[in-house]
């Protein structure tokens, strides 16, 4: 059953997620001002799904139970799935203009669907049917579910057991007849407080020595012992001020990262899908990157092209737009972007199905997309903060353009002075260049820079980890050979 | 003189990641051009159409839409530039109605 977006608010609501900000419990979290705007964007994904106009991007028939089901919960039956979960993220960034955190639950389906099939096949476990029956729920009740992987870490030197203290990696401190009881936390968790669920993932390939931390599970957000801590962004508390509108850049929507911590939390058998065997760590991790690096060749590009709009309507409103080098920016801008849904699509054009039968993406592409986010947004920011000019960082506050206080000779107001002189072209308003000019501030460097900037660069894996997977698929030796063939080397 | 029943036309969109154009306008203006003479409604699984209209916001046209039931085939759309094509397409569908309707009478 597909809700709306009010009733995945609602659903919100019945849960008794314990959520900390500031030093402080908040209790009704769902309302608040700093956490509302990425309720909003996941409500997006739920919205856009009941809308015709988007539903064949937006929905999929489930493989499980054969219903008409949200696409974040759905299992990729073929390349077009692929295709389409790419084309999907674009359009929500297009929507939102920020991160809609949804992906992160879909991708962790795909992964430890196909991985505990495999688990199964080896070791007579029962995790797939687990996670099978556990994912049929999430698709019926059409759950958003946290695809937790990255945990602490702490000395990045020592292997998980080495750690003085474990619990900075997720680990099974108790095994007991009906399930396991688990610790630890995980980090820069995206919609988290925003999910029903969590689905839990080791974070990296493990050996026999860390089998206790080779865990993955599902649990409720509300289970008794998790609780999670907002991660603050910059610029967040400008959505506390009274009347916050213009100076918010983006009002309504925003992304999300927690802290979620396991405080001995207590996971029966049916929601366990990996317990201690290390050696399937390395393989969840891998498809689950494989997967979220996908994701960016969508999401990015879609927020991409808002900024793209907007740096073109900084150009309109300046009275800049037939200048040469704006229409080239412009076009670099778009190159770049293009080219990153260029690696979103072609990664998933040449996807292949799993032992289990779902659609994996080709994890070389896949890594050089992501490879590739770490750095075109940056260009395409710094592009548009060219184009935009440094008012977007200088101007008054929404407050001044709008005060009657009388500070001129002849009895201007503060209103008065700053939208005569921050006035454009004839094309727009004053505050309609400010709206622009603020979007600008707030996707560059303001709240929404966490999601376009530094998620870009970090989330599915930082740089470095990319430039493994691409090491390891890149077919060197193959290289060579072509070449000596054609150099006549024997 | 008998009422002509009007065609029944289920509408499917494309995903709109990226169109080029105002897909739902398309849609209106087609409305528009037929005048009554067909009605539109989304399509839905289940449910049988005379024909299906596939929008699309892009070359590639990528709805799916093989899980209609349309009894005349599918009509796709992915240019504001197809909308007069696709009245067309409709209009010859009624003809083709109005004829065979006569050949019965006869």
């Amino acid at each position: 059953m597909l809700m709306t977006g009010d009733q995945y608010i609602e659903s919100l609501r019945k849960l008794n997620t314990r959520v900390y900000m500031f030093g402080e419990k908040i209790d009704n979290w769902v309302d608040h001002p700093i956490i509302r705007p990425s309720i909003n964007c996941l409500a997006m994904t739920y919205e856009l799904a009941k809308d015709p106009q988007y539903a064949d991007l937006m929905t999929a028939k489930s493989n499980l139970t054969g219903q008409t089901i949200n696409r974040f919960a759905h299992l990729h039956q073929s390349t077009d799935d692929l295709k389409k979960k790419v084309k999907m993220q674009r359009l929500l960034g297009q929507k939102t203009a920020s991160c809609f955190q949804r992906c992160v639950g879909m991708d962790a389906f795909n992964a430890v669907f196909s991985t505990t099939y495999e688990i199964d096949q080896k070791c007579g476990t029962n995790y797939h049917k687990n996670f099978t029956e556990y994912l049929k729920y999430v698709q019926e009740n059409d759950l958003t579910v946290d695809g937790a992987m990255t945990d602490a870490k702490g000395d990045r030197g020592l292997s998980p057991s080495q750690q003085k203290d474990p619990d900075v990696f997720v680990h099974i401190v108790e095994r007991r007849a009906d399930g396991i009881v688990v610790k630890g936390v995980k980090v820069h968790q995206t919609g988290s407080i925003n999910s029903h669920e969590h689905l839990v993932m080791p974070t990296m390939a493990l050996s026999e020595a860390d089998k206790d931390f080779a865990v993955s599970f599902s649990c409720p957000s509300d289970a008794p012992g998790l609780f999670m801590v907002y991660g603050r962004q910059s610029c967040d508390t400008r959505k506390l001020e009274d009347g916050a509108d213009v100076d918010l850049g983006n009002r309504k929507f925003g992304g999300q990262e927690a802290l979620v911590v396991f405080d001995n939390v207590f996971v029966p058998n049916e929601n366990i899908y990996l317990c201690g065997e290390a050696e399937f760590a390395g393989v969840m991790v891998e498809r689950f990157a494989g997967y979220h690096r996908q994701s960016y060749g969508g999401c990015k590009v879609g927020v991409g092209d808002v900024v793209i709009g907007a740096a073109a309507l900084a150009a309109d409103y300046n009275g800049a737009s037939k200048a040469s080098h704006v229409k080239d920016k412009l076009i670099e801008m778009t190159h770049l972007n293009e080219t990153l849904y260029c690696c979103g699509i072609a990664c998933s054009s040449e996807g292949y199905p799993t032992a289990a039968g779902n659609y994996q993406i080709d994890l070389l592409l896949a890594n050089v997309c992501k490879q590739n986010v770490t750095r075109f947004p940056y260009e395409i920011v710094r592009l548009a903060e060219d184009i935009a000019g440094g008012l977007m960082v200088t101007m008054p506050s929404e407050k001044d353009f709008k005060s009657d206080l009388v500070c001129g000779e002849n009895g201007e107001t503060l209103g008065d002075i700053c939208n005569k002189y921050f006035v454009g072209s004839a094309v727009c308003s004053t505050e309609d260049r400010m709206r622009i000019l603020r979007f600008l501030e707030n996707i560059c460097l303001g709240s929404s820079a966490v999601g376009y900037r530094t998620e870009s660069m970090h989330g599915a894996g930082s740089p470095q980890a990319q430039r493994i997977m691409i090491a390891r698929q890149g077919n060197i030796e193959s290289k060579k050979q072509l070449a000596k063939n054609i150099a006549g080397i024997k | 003189m008998p009422t002509r029943e009007p065609l029944h036309c289920g509408v499917r969109f494309c995903g709109g990641c990226n169109p080029r154009y105002e897909r739902i306008k398309a849609l209106e203006e087609l409305k528009s051009r037929l005048n009554g003479k067909a009605s539109f409604s989304f399509a839905e699984e289940g449910a049988s159409y005379d024909v299906l209209l596939v929008i699309g916001g892009c070359p590639n046209c990528c709805a799916s839409y093989e899980q209609y039931e349309a009894v005349r085939g599918a009509i796709k759309v992915w240019d504001e530039s197809h909308i007069e094509g696709a009245s067309s397409k409709i209009e010859i569908l009624l003809m083709e109605d109005e004829t065979s309707g006569l050949e019965k009478n006869l």
